[in-house]
């Protein structure tokens, strides 16, 4: 499994290099005409693989849907906060991410079949015939506790 | 005479008048300007220039601001209107224009308890009345409403969260409970409070304006401040610059007292604000001042425990410490050492770690022990977090849209007050030796929100030293004003990683991993061993599964190179070019 994740995380970083934001202070794709930077950024969504129909959303709000090789283009005021969208397509483990408005900036977002979701970290090898969990006997707020006065 | 431009004016005030002056003249004239504008940041967060002149931006620059003038939340998206993010405690003073506001509404009202027609007879009864005179006063300020889950006359997580609001609000680092300083704040008049308040916000100005840091902590209740020998021979004592600097500066604008303060605010409408500075004459800095300072900072770890934390039955064993890890910050001068501050830190500990069967096991996260040094700052850094994360703490549940969606806890990375970095990070490093790189065992010093990790009995880190906020933006803007600095600026990052947590998909995307300085010379940082308690005497290296917890087999190996000792990946890039960060995950600071 380890070099499944591996391979996924080489891919990712090599995806995640062509989704390179311009470097900041040069003026990326979203110069105005007067030379200054636009108002907006533009932000394009693809999925990997792409997929027949992929539906981002934005909270309650639908951002779009992707279809096939036709990436979704968001355009959102410069600077203006993160959007925390999650992408579902059918038979795809749904996944949730981030896109950010400080540049222009693509976002290839890797899609894993349900039937594959072992490949991803954190997916737990069961135990047979596991009982109950009983935790730790130190204080979860290992951290906590009031400082004298 | 033209009026002064915005850019070129500002304000004295002496003798209970307001002048508006040239700032050249003013400086000429030997005043220190101090900014009051709503878009101040400390110098860490400032706008910066390359040496050809571009700006290069800060990507936390416009949250910081917009967090002080609640305008926004952490994300930078909008605050809900009305909302206040009372983060002083967390390094972030409100603004002045949010101070004025908080005095204007005060001014006219009052919120003091009634006084009981008579003395409480017995202890429990004046616990009631303590209790209900905090329920009338944290309601009447808006931080115990209909919605807070609270039933009169118990100690509640209604009452505990209001408490700890009121606490963030007026900075008072207690435990959320009606301890002894969060009962005088109470007990205050809120224009009182309000002046407390105003003269923190002043105080960072101030300090940052003068470039001092000097806060009286080196002064010991018996022994005093400490002493050095000045070039006329002279024993001075170690000055509380943050203090006097200060009290000079309130004294001077003629604010003093919170009525004066009302007035001033009363005199001045929001807009003027938007850009207001003002010239004050500070006192002289002592002779050790200059633009390039001989900085060092010492950690001493203080008592160390090297034991598992539990017996063989899976009992806890308390692991008491008399001497509490402490950092130092010391200046050069004339063949003396000369303390100029010292804060209570944390070192490393036992800390809950993911292991590659996804299962958490004990791990002890140490802290490195000997010479270091820093060449990198990070404002508003940003913690790459390793696979080994609990995964358990990297989501969280937030509003987005209207709709409550589980998301990556961006707080735990930053940038942001609540990161693992805190707001800003010295990044140390073993100096590479024979045109070798540099060795990162990421063991950082740095901000943290986590004061509780300091002031308790019990604190830990994972094996970076932290500081409050506060401390540590006051501690970063000193040195890079007293060293020669060379600006990076923001790091892109592009890093990308997937992880599961039940049925769904979460993808950490980071941008950058913050605003770089890079120093140069580095900074020198000691770290002394401290003393080794209990019969373990070197630190445990493997995965020790948590008592109580059932596993699908042995623990799996823990990475086995030094820097998983004490947290972090070795840096592969040359930092001493300035490359300071690579795209790849660190430990849990």
């Amino acid at each position: 499994m380890k070099w499944l994740v591996m391979l996924a995380g080489v891919a990712l970083a090599a995806l995640s290099a062509l989704a390179a934001s311009p470097t900041p202070g040069t003026p990326d794709a979203g110069v105005a005409s007067d030379g200054g930077l636009s108002p907006t950024v533009r932000i394009l969504i693809q999925t990997v693989p792409a997929v027949d129909r992929t539906v981002v959303s934005w909270g309650g709000k639908l951002l779009g849907v992707l279809r096939q090789r036709k990436p979704l283009i968001v355009e959102r005021p410069r600077d203006s906060g993160p959007l925390d969208i999650v992408l579902r397509a059918q038979g795809y483990v749904p996944v949730h991410t981030r896109a950010y408005t400080f540049t222009d900036g693509k976002l290839y977002v890797r899609l894993t079949p349900v039937g594959e979701k072992k490949s991803l970290f954190g997916y737990r090898t069961e135990i047979p015939d596991a009982g109950a969990e009983a935790g730790s006997p130190l204080s979860p707020r290992a951290d906590g506790g009031p400082p004298p006065n | 005479m033209p009026p002064l431009s915005a850019g070129r004016r500002v304000l004295l005030l002496a003798g209970g008048t307001e002048q508006a002056i040239d700032i050249e003249q003013a400086v000429a004239a030997g005043y220190t300007i101090v900014d009051l504008s709503d878009d101040w940041t400390p110098y860490i967060f400032a706008e910066h220039q390359a040496p050809d002149g571009r700006v290069l931006p800060n990507r936390y620059r416009r949250v910081f601001i917009g967090l002080a003038n609640d305008k926004l939340d952490e994300d930078g998206e909008p605050l809900p209107a009305g909302s206040q993010n009372y983060l002083e405690l967390y390094g972030i003073p409100p603004s002045l224009s949010v101070l004025r506001a908080r005095f204007i509404e005060d001014g006219e009202r009052s919120c003091d308890a009634p006084a009981p027609a008579q003395p409480p007879a017995t202890k429990k009864a004046g616990d009631a009345a303590i209790l209900a005179a905090a329920e009338h006063r944290l309601a009447c300020e808006g931080l115990l409403g209909k919605d807070s889950r609270h039933k009169r006359g118990t100690m509640d997580d209604g009452l505990r969260q209001a408490i700890k609001r009121f606490q963030q609000k007026h900075m008072i680092y207690e435990g959320h409970g009606l301890q002894l300083r969060t009962r005088e704040a109470l007990g205050r008049p809120l224009v009182d409070n309000d002046h407390r308040a105003f003269a923190r916000v002043l105080r960072e100005r101030v300090v940052s304006a003068a470039g001092v840091v000097e806060d009286g902590s080196v002064e010991g209740t018996k022994s005093g401040a400490p002493t050095y020998v000045t070039v006329a021979g002279d024993r001075q004592a170690v000055r509380n610059l943050a203090d006097e600097l200060t009290d000079a500066a309130l004294k001077q604008m003629g604010l003093t007292t919170p009525a004066d303060t009302l007035a001033f605010f009363k005199r001045h409408p929001p807009s003027d604000f938007t850009r207001m500075r003002v010239a004050v004459k500070l006192p002289l800095l002592p002779e050790y001042y200059g633009p390039m300072m001989d900085i060092q900072f010492v950690i001493d770890r203080g008592d160390i425990w090297y034991d598992l934390p539990f017996d063989d039955k899976g009992t806890y064993a308390p692991q008491g410490r008399k001497k509490y890890p402490q950092f130092v910050l010391y200046v050069k001068h004339r063949g003396q050492r000369i303390p100029l501050a010292r804060w209570r830190s944390t070192i490393g500990g036992w800390r809950a770690e993911q292991a590659s069967d996804g299962y958490e096991y004990f791990r002890y996260k140490g802290s490195d022990v000997g010479p270091r040094v820093i060449r990198n700052v990070v404002a508003g850094p940003v913690w790459i977090a390793p696979a080994s994360t609990p995964i358990r703490g990297l989501v969280k549940v937030k509003r987005v849209r209207n709709k409550r969606e589980p998301v990556v806890n961006y707080d735990e990375l930053g940038p942001g007050y609540l990161s693992a970095y805190g707001l800003v990070a010295g990044y140390l490093v073993t100096p590479g030796q024979a045109g070798r790189p540099d060795f990162d065992n990421g063991i950082r010093i740095h901000g943290s929100s986590e004061y509780l990790s300091m002031y308790s009995a019990n604190g830990y880190s994972h094996g970076c030293h932290r500081l409050p906020n506060h401390l540590a933006i006051r501690l970063y803007s000193f040195v890079l004003k007293h060293r020669t600095v060379r600006l990076i600026g923001d790091q892109p990052a592009d890093f990308a990683r997937q992880f599961l947590k039940g049925d769904d998909a979460f993808e950490i995307r980071i941008p950058s991993r913050g605003y770089a300085f890079y120093l140069d010379p580095p900074l020198p940082v000691e770290v002394l061993e401290g003393d080794i308690k209990g019969a373990v005497k070197s630190p445990i290296l493997t995965y020790v599964p948590k008592p109580g917890t059932r596993y699908p087999g042995p623990p799996p190996a823990a990475p086995n190179s030094p820097e998983a000792r004490a947290g972090g990946v070795p840096d592969p890039v040359d930092t001493k070019k300035g490359a300071a960060t690579p795209n790849e995950p660190e430990e849990k600071p």
